[in-house]
């Protein structure tokens, strides 16, 4: 919007034969708005100064994702091989593995993890005791602040077979011990459990935010119409959280590749990694174990353009759908 | 993992612009006979406990007054040693004295063979302790034929088998020697109730996660497997887990965990839980580091100070009519490199100096201050010249931190107010004379820098899954195989190729 309203009288000015200002401001208007607004402009400084030494000079390390890397070589003085990394990633069968295993475990937390905070939030929305409400609030935040480790572990003493206090309780009641920790086909469960677990509590405050700015003369006129407690749920909450829902889905799904290495890695092990593997945890073994920076670096770059491509299409259709997007 | 990553960018930009800094022209190369005007070290050393001991404190400036140098330690926490080392490395921001203990790191190794690091094998002869460092330490810590860094000392082998004295006299049982009765013994423990409490909550093995890489490893080598690669008698340098001892152990050790003799679990099992688990009584056999006895011990005391526990230490444990061997867990008593970077110690003159400097660590003064401290401070000798710490948290506030770092860990033994500590220490020395090493330790291979980690992890995942019943042996072999491509084939040729000319 800006851009599009600055772009004339650059031209102007640049031309050099300004007579008439369409908008009534003087000539040098460009300098003196600046001049104008300079606390506002110094106010942006910081947060653009963080972005570029943080976010986009960094950037330029990618060039090693080109590069067979050597730490002692620096980027000057190592070998360029062009596409090698990628045609390695591409080639080799772990890739459809890792693919396979990233977009199947991303798709499970969009199904079940994703709802989750929506539903606690019209839940919540629901309570009318303030202090039952605001100490519920408080309680689901809390697994939030818990590092993976400390869930990690908390799950591992409860699901063990070696005295786990789940397979007791089943031992007990006389079923047979469930591994948990090491049946592949427990692993995706489990982690979306767990995702579930942590982030249910705290996704739900963007949606509360987005429900108390709802008009309540919206719910009064419905209730004279003799809705009921879920039709105004349904009828009103929903549609009116209906932007904040899809800008959340959009940035899920730009988030699709990037699952995040702590969690998975913590409960991988040898015996589910054909369905745990994923391409973080495979960029920490290539690169960081095996000292292949280089390739590493590929893995990422390929992963960070495929995150790219889906916040840009799935920000298209929304809007297609006549929504608002992130942008 | 956002985070992570901005992480690492953030190191990298740092790195970028340390280098782009850092880049000094360097002092022009002077004479080698030049007399060096170097009176101060700076050392970039691995810390292994939580907190840095004060700059310029009790044991470093006893050491400045013993070696006539300044010092200035950088120290690094272990956890992130190699980032830390990988990053110095990149931005040419070394100290004159760096501990490398991370061998098979694979930007060192690179950066060593590239001549980053000064060889100081023609100038060990000329110093006291430096030149009684055993060759065979000096060769297994070369690269390619030559010494990149002054290897650190530690014992060769410190591995055995710790039994539950308490369990086996309970059940009446001796402590065992060979494999045959270890398996008896891991049965009676699991089923014949060791503890006496009537339930059945023990079980013989107490074994972790890196079962492949730590106990599974020593008890192949009884069963006759070798360090990592072994030679064969065709002169072929083959990775162990393909050898008949290797899989015939590994059939062994999953009959024990079939008849749940061992914990079943072990996969998901942590060093600290193993630890926690052993000190509560869980399992009476680990195949440790025989001076964790006393840790198992102190352990289970902290929790009970009526523990009944107590260790049979066992290092003489053998397979059949396997003579009595043990594998070396320490690279063959190599625990890293004390490297001089030609970056930042120019001249010969200078190198000397620092060489010196590690010489006279190696005395015993500055041993005894690196590893108890100043007697009075943090110990007190008794009239049998028994070493007692006086007050554990100031040790390991002040004096722990170094003790990591001393060059040789051999210099002298102290007797110790702790019995399983003297008695870990002499059954260690013992091992030595039966100590298998790894003959490709000194070889080199491209392939095996760039693809070791990989294939390596895919083993351990075949043997979990084989242990744990997913797999059968037929497909473990499938996986071995197919490792073939993978660039183990590759491996095996330039280990092989390497081997001759050391050798031929």
């Amino acid at each position: 919007m800006s851009s599009a309203s600055t772009v004339p009288v650059t031209e102007v000015a640049e031309a050099g034969d300004v007579v008439t200002p369409r908008d009534g401001r003087p000539p040098n208007a460009p300098k003196n708005a600046f001049w104008k607004h300079r606390s506002l402009y110094l106010m942006i400084l910081p947060g653009v100064a963080y972005f570029l030494v943080f976010k986009y000079l960094p950037m330029g390390g990618l060039v090693i994702a080109f590069q067979n890397y050597l730490p002692f070589l620096g980027f000057t003085g190592s070998e360029w091989v062009g596409l090698d990394h990628f045609v390695r990633l591409f080639t080799e069968d772990t890739f459809f593995v890792l693919l396979r295993n990233t977009l199947v475990i991303s798709a499970l937390l969009l199904l079940f993890a994703f709802p989750m905070p929506i539903v606690l939030a019209l839940l919540l929305n629901e309570v009318r005791t303030r202090f039952f409400k605001k100490t519920v609030q408080t309680i689901v935040y809390l697994p939030h602040f818990m590092s993976w480790v400390i869930i990690v572990s908390i799950f591992y003493v409860m699901l063990s077979i070696d005295g786990g206090s789940i397979n007791n309780l089943i031992v007990a009641s006389g079923g047979e011990a469930i591994p948990f920790l090491t049946d592949p086909d427990w692993l995706r469960p489990m982690y979306v459990f767990q995702e579930i677990w942590r982030g249910t509590g705290w996704g739900t405050i963007v949606y509360l935010a987005a429900i108390t700015a709802v008009d309540e003369q919206l719910y009064e006129a419905a209730e004279l119409d003799g809705a009921g407690r879920l039709r105004q749920t349904w009828h009103i909450t929903l549609p009116a959280i209906r932007p904040t829902i899809i800008v959340m889905l959009i940035l899920s799904i730009g988030d699709i590749m990037e699952l995040g290495f702590e969690h998975m890695f913590l409960v991988m092990n040898s015996l589910n990694r054909e369905v745990a593997e994923i391409f973080d945890t495979y960029v920490y073994t290539a690169g960081i174990q095996n000292g292949q920076l280089g390739y590493a670096a590929a893995v990422g770059l390929f992963k960070g353009l495929v995150g790219l491509i889906l916040v840009v299409l799935a920000n298209r259709s929304a809007k297609k759908f006549g929504e608002e997007g992130v942008y | 993992m956002r985070n992570t990553r901005a992480g690492a960018f953030v190191a990298m930009s740092t790195a970028i612009t340390l280098s782009l800094t850092a880049c000094s022209a360097g002092d022009p190369a002077s004479e080698a006979e030049e007399v060096s005007t170097k009176d101060s070290i700076t050392w970039m050393a691995m810390l292994h406990t939580a907190t840095t001991p004060e700059a310029d404190g009790v044991i470093e400036t006893e050491l400045e007054e013993y070696t006539g140098l300044g010092i200035e330690m950088q120290w690094v926490p272990d956890a992130s040693k190699d980032e830390k080392i990988n990053a110095a490395l990149a931005s040419d921001s070394l100290a004159d004295l760096v501990s490398l203990t991370n061998i098979t790191n694979t930007t060192v190794r690179q950066a060593m063979a590239s001549g980053q690091f000064w060889d100081v094998e023609p100038y060990l002869a000329d110093y006291p302790n430096l030149s009684k460092i055993p060759q065979d330490t000096l060769d297994s810590a070369k690269i390619d034929g030559t010494l990149y860094g002054v290897p650190y000392q530690k014992p060769i082998a410190r591995y055995g088998v710790l039994v539950r004295q308490d369990w086996l006299d309970n059940l009446g049982l001796e402590v065992p020697h060979t494999i045959e009765d270890l398996t008896e013994v891991a049965r009676a423990f699991s089923e014949d109730d060791p503890d006496g409490n009537g339930q059945d909550d023990t079980v013989g093995f107490y074994d972790r996660a890196e079962s492949y890489l730590v106990g599974f490893r020593s008890l192949a080598g009884y069963f006759g497997a070798g360090q990592s690669f072994e030679v064969t008698d065709d002169g072929e340098v083959v990775p162990t887990f393909t050898t008949e001892p290797f899989m015939e152990a590994m059939e062994w050790y999953r009959g024990v965990h079939e008849n749940g003799w061992m914990n079943e679990e072990f996969v998901t099992v942590q060093k600290q839980n193993q630890k926690d688990g052993i000190a509560q009584g869980k399992g009476g056999i680990v195949i440790s580091g025989l001076f964790e006895a006393k840790n198992f011990y102190e352990a289970a005391l902290a929790a009970d100070p009526q523990t009944p526990m107590a260790w049979a230490l066992v290092n003489d444990m053998t397979y059949d009519d396997v003579d009595r061997r043990v594998l070396t867990d320490t690279n063959g008593g190599m625990g890293g490199w004390l490297a001089v970077p030609r970056s930042q110690v120019t001249t010969e003159a200078d190198l000397r100096v620092v060489l010196g400097f590690v010489d006279k660590l190696m005395d015993e003064e500055p041993f005894d201050l690196m590893t108890n401290g100043i007697e009075g401070v943090h110990y007190e000798l008794d009239a049998d010249g028994v070493v007692k710490m006086l007050d554990n948290t100031t040790w390991e506030q002040e004096v722990q931190p170094f003790s990591s770092s001393r060059p040789s860990e051999l210099v002298k033994t102290f007797n110790t107010s702790s019995e399983y500590t003297n008695l870990a220490n002499q059954l260690m020395a013992e091992n030595a004379e039966y100590v298998v090493v790894n003959p490709a330790q000194s070889l080199t291979s491209k392939t095996y820098d760039a693809q070791w980690s990989t294939i390596q992890q895919q083993v351990n995942d075949a043997y979990n899954q084989y242990m744990m019943g997913q797999i059968e042996m037929a497909d473990f072999e499938k996986v071995v195989d197919g490792l073939g491509s993978q660039g183990l084939d590759q491996i095996v040729a330039e280990f092989t190729e390497s081997y001759e000319k050391a050798n031929g």
